[in-house]
């Protein structure tokens, strides 16, 4: 695949999250905000991989240059979050999700299936589809570049992850970050690491009770909603697909169409014709119908699942800390008990409670933040989608009427 | 007395030895003797036709008995024959033109008269269609036009026959005036064209399809209704009940009858041994939506069918169309349109000698029109191919966005209820019933995409086969004369050498036999030209419906798609507000 350069910004994409991770954390959004401003202002689609030009315009004091870009690969996306994730100094906050690997294997394999089936079609027919795939093509490279985008803003306006350090390695550095993707073993320690935190996660769910009837309830609450998002995200692809799919057999329809109109001849050539372009023009229209309904609907459920994930991180994380805290607290015990190491007891067991009362409290924090961004998010795109769907219906009923008006004269 | 002076003065009561004669215009007066004036004349006149005693009260004006005669009984034998084309005097005609001159009204008045012709036209009915000719209806037909004044009468052979006289018409439901072409004696002429009632209707539904007995003696009956306003029909509005088997019989009544002639018979649906043995075997209870769907599809087939065939002027009016669509009973079994029955297994076979004569031989074609037409059809046929193919990838696809329409529509009422944000909650609930009513949206349009598109399309696919198959037949004729050809070739050699041969017993035998081949090669180029003809006929005809059908169905299509996007809107539209309360 030849490289695409993509040079404009995509402002339309996901602003809902930019809107809710202001510090303050209220609805309007400060695009003003000029203290610290990332965005990717290219993208370079190669073979493999996809090369971000991440940009950021700064009044901060810290950094050396008040503007400056570096390139970054998706495997540096990963590195920091994971920098973010395992900082123990963060596990009271809901860690932006990670954005997901750029994944063209669906447009290829697609545009590979065309090129063989070439000999089987006209040429006219041949190159609307090609025109299609590439668009296609387009619109998932527009997409992850959006969501790469919003991972930083989200971290750039947020109070707290804004001063990280590895963040401003990340901004800044403009060397390679060298950022190998995990050898063999570490993958396996990583897998390893993973399962073993969902176990512990089971395990914790199963014995530890919370103390905190509110965080009981939005643990449950969180679990459901994860699973009936997930769902909803898994239906609401497959819809679009077949929304796409309705819109790509229109081509084949109308080019059908334009060839009989050939072989009839004079009596109906005219006729066919237009009902021919009439076809062409509604299979933009629901092409674009299917498109809107992804980026409005399925992207919204889809970052929602992420999102909701991470929360349940976070709960996760303030469980095991109570865990600990309590651990801490019979170790205490039993060290008065003993009378030995009390002091270091103690300490443990200030440290342990310190921690566990930073977490909730941050943690309260978090969740309330995440259920207003929800609501205001889920809001913006379901009028948005609405509008998008109305507007779309509108100017293919008049599509099909000015057809149909326009046929008789015949 | 008087009065039949003034009658013998009426020109049409002129022609003398045959009362009926009189009636008859003047064109084909059967003049077997010079017109007799005066009392002769009317006493004939009276004697054998006490209707048209009346008649001379008006006058010149004929009229009065032209509007009776129709009712009048048949005339008796005699006249009939002089109705026939039999040498008439030729001496006679200048007289009756002579008198003719001062009754124009005669020439109308005439023309009724005919009516009272033994012609058994109401049997063929068809006759009537367009042919009504009023009395006072000025022009009259062009083969019964009394020639100029003074132009010598030449009976015309053709007119005299019941099939050529556009005046002879019975009491005929007055349909539009139409030109000449008489069409229920297509039958006994087939050169006649099809006559074309413009004001005529029939429409056909089949519907209520029933499942009739029990296990593998079961079958489906379907109620055929039948709306006319075309005379030869009984009624106007009746049903009767028909089994599959019944229309597969029809059809292949029709082609044995017609398909020689020229004809392109529209196709029956496909039989569907799958199909069929599910609702066989399947109970009430239980029926599923795949039988359901196969009754439904066959259904609409069979109303297609039906209508299809009933535009057809000729086929419509075949008697064994008419029994099908009329008789209050159950129709003798067809039998033979099973596959396993004997007539099947014959079929078969033809139809695969058919097929690789059609393969082998090779015609040499003459015609320019018939060259064009055919690389036409073929074209056209494998183009409809394709577009049916992506119309079926259509419906496929947009049943399949139902489908996961609905499945998502579900998923979001469980998201509704579990999201805790009250508003949210509602706004979400909202989207669940919003994207159901589209889900259904979108079912009915995949059943349109089906149903409208998709299916005649298939027909017509069909269709271009039955005219495959009639252009054939042409192709066989022209085989068979080719053959008469070469055989005749071969007899006259045979002749010679037996001449040479001195062989005076075979020589007479060969004669005999170069005679016989002679007749059949010119009796088979005949039938080849009387196809040709009858196809060109019939193609146009078949085009001129093909086009039509197709706007049709392209239209109806389009409205169909638009009526759903209208629906959408509504749906999305009723969905914004609740989008916009979420607090």
């Amino acid at each position: 695949m030849a490289p695409i350069l993509f040079q404009d910004g995509m402002e339309d994409v996901l602003p809902s999250e930019t809107n809710g991770t202001k510090s303050g954390r209220s609805d309007t959004v400060d695009l003003n905000d000029s203290t610290l401003q990332v965005d990717i202002s290219d993208a370079l689609s190669e073979r493999e991989k996809v090369k971000f030009t991440v940009h950021t315009k700064t009044t901060l004091p810290d950094y050396a240059k008040p503007e400056f870009s570096v390139v970054r690969q998706h495997e540096e996306f990963i590195w920091l979050h994971d920098r973010f994730d395992e900082n123990e100094d963060y596990a009271g906050y809901i860690i932006p999700p990670p954005p997901p690997r750029p994944d063209f294997d669906a447009s290829r394999e697609k545009l590979q299936k065309l090129g063989e089936g070439e000999g089987s079609m006209t040429k006219e027919e041949f190159s609307k589809m090609k025109q299609e795939l590439e668009a296609e093509y387009l619109a998932t490279f527009k997409k992850t570049v959006a969501m790469h985008e919003v991972f930083l803003t989200r971290l750039a306006q947020h109070t707290v992850f804004r001063n990280d350090h590895n963040f401003k390695v990340f901004l800044e550095y403009e060397q390679d970050l060298s950022v190998r993707t995990k050898n063999k073993k570490e993958k396996v320690e990583g897998l390893f690491k993973s399962f073993n935190k969902s176990t512990d996660e089971i395990l914790l769910a199963a014995t530890q009770k919370d103390v905190d009837d509110y965080f009981e309830r939005e643990k449950t609450f969180l679990l459901e909603y994860h699973m009936a998002i997930k769902d909803a995200t898994t239906k609401a692809d497959k819809m679009t697909q077949a929304h796409k799919s309705v819109a790509d057999s229109y081509i084949q329809l109308s080019s059908g169409l334009s060839q009989l109109g050939t072989i009839e001849g004079p009596r109906l050539e005219k006729f066919i014709n237009k009902v021919a372009d009439t076809f062409e023009k509604a299979r933009k229209v629901e092409g674009r119908v299917s498109s809107d309904e992804d980026l409005k609907l399925s992207d919204t459920l889809r970052y929602y699942v992420r999102d909701g994930s991470a929360a349940k991180d976070l709960l996760y994380r303030r469980l095991r800390c109570l865990a600990n805290y309590e651990q801490a607290n019979k170790n205490l015990d039993r060290a008065r008990a003993k009378n030995k190491d009390v002091h270091a007891a103690e300490l443990a067991q200030q440290n342990a409670c310190e921690k566990f009362e930073h977490i909730s409290n941050k943690a309260k924090e978090e969740l309330n933040d995440l259920k207003a961004r929800r609501v205001t998010a889920f809001k913006k795109n379901l009028i948005e989608l609405a509008e998008l769907e109305l507007k779309h219906a509108k100017a293919q009923a008049q599509l099909l009427k000015s057809c149909l008006q326009s046929l008789p004269e015949e | 007395m008087r009065l039949y002076l003034i009658v013998s003065a009426s020109p049409s009561l002129c022609p003398g030895d045959n009362p009926q004669a009189t009636h008859l215009p003047r064109a084909w007066a059967p003049l077997a003797r010079p017109p007799p004036h005066g009392s002769r004349l009317t006493a004939d006149l009276f004697s054998t036709n006490p209707g048209a005693l009346k008649s001379p009260v008006s006058e010149q004006t004929t009229t009065p008995e032209d509007q009776r005669s129709p009712e009048d009984p048949l005339t008796p034998p005699p006249p009939a024959a002089s109705l026939t084309p039999e040498p008439h005097n030729p001496g006679t005609p200048p007289d009756l033109f002579e008198s003719v001159a001062e009754g124009p009204v005669v020439v109308q008045g005439g023309s009724p008269k005919l009516s009272s012709v033994p012609l058994d036209l109401p049997a063929g009915g068809n006759g009537g269609e367009g042919k009504q000719q009023d009395t006072s209806e000025p022009p009259v037909p062009p083969s019964s036009i009394l020639p100029p004044m003074g132009a010598p009468l030449t009976p015309p052979v053709v007119p005299i026959t019941p099939t050529a006289t556009p005046s002879l018409t019975p009491n005929i439901t007055p349909a539009a005036p139409t030109p000449v072409t008489p069409v229920a004696v297509a039958r006994s002429s087939p050169e006649q064209a099809e006559g074309d009632g413009g004001d005529e209707f029939i429409q056909i539904t089949v519907s209520d399809p029933q499942k009739i007995g029990d296990g593998m003696s079961s079958y489906m009956a379907y109620k055929v209704t039948t709306k006319t306003n075309v005379s030869y029909f009984r009624k106007k509005h009746w049903s009767v009940m028909r089994r599959f088997s019944d229309f597969l019989g029809l059809h292949r009544k029709l082609v044995e009858k017609h398909l020689h002639s020229g004809r392109v018979i529209p196709p029956a649906p496909e039989k569907s041994a799958i199909g069929t043995t599910k609702i066989k075997l399947g109970s009430d209870k239980n029926a599923d939506s795949g039988s359901l769907d196969f009754i439904e599809r066959r259904r609409a087939a069979l109303e297609r069918y039906m209508n299809r065939t009933s535009t057809h002027p000729t086929l419509r009016a075949d008697p064994d169309f008419r029994e099908f669509v009329e008789l209050d009973a159950e129709l003798p079994r067809a039998t033979q349109t099973s596959a396993l029955s004997s007539a099947g297994v014959l079929r078969l076979l033809n139809r695969v000698g058919e097929t690789v004569n059609k393969m082998t031989f090779k015609m040499d074609e003459s015609d320019q029109w018939f060259e064009e037409r055919t690389q036409q059809i073929e074209s056209l046929d494998a183009q409809l191919r394709k577009l049916h193919a992506s119309m079926e990838r259509l419906v496929n696809y947009r049943r399949e966005l139902a489908l996961s329409t609905a499945a998502f529509a579900k998923a979001t009422a469980v998201l509704s209820s579990v999201e805790e944000h009250s508003s949210l909650s509602r706004a979400l609930h909202q989207l669940s019933e919003s994207t159901e009513r589209t889900q259904t949206i979108h079912h009915a349009q995949a059943d349109a995409d089906f149903y409208v598109l998709s299916e005649n399309t298939k027909d017509y696919i069909q269709l271009i086969s039955a005219v495959k198959d009639v252009f054939h037949e042409r192709v066989k004729t022209f085989q068979t004369w080719q053959h008469a050809q070469i055989t005749l070739a071969k007899k006259r050699e045979a002749k010679a050498k037996a001449e040479l041969a001195g062989r005076m017993d075979k020589v007479q035998q060969a004669q005999e036999e170069v005679t016989e081949w002679e007749g059949k090669v010119e009796r088979s180029q005949e039938e080849f030209e009387r196809i040709s003809r009858a196809i060109k006929k019939e193609m146009e005809q078949f085009d001129v419906m093909r086009v039509k059908d197709f706007r049709d169905m392209v239209i109806k299509y389009l409205e169909d798609l638009m009526t759903s996007q209208q629906q959408i809107i509504k749906v999305w539209e009723t969905f914004i507000p609740e989008a916009k309360a979420i607090s």
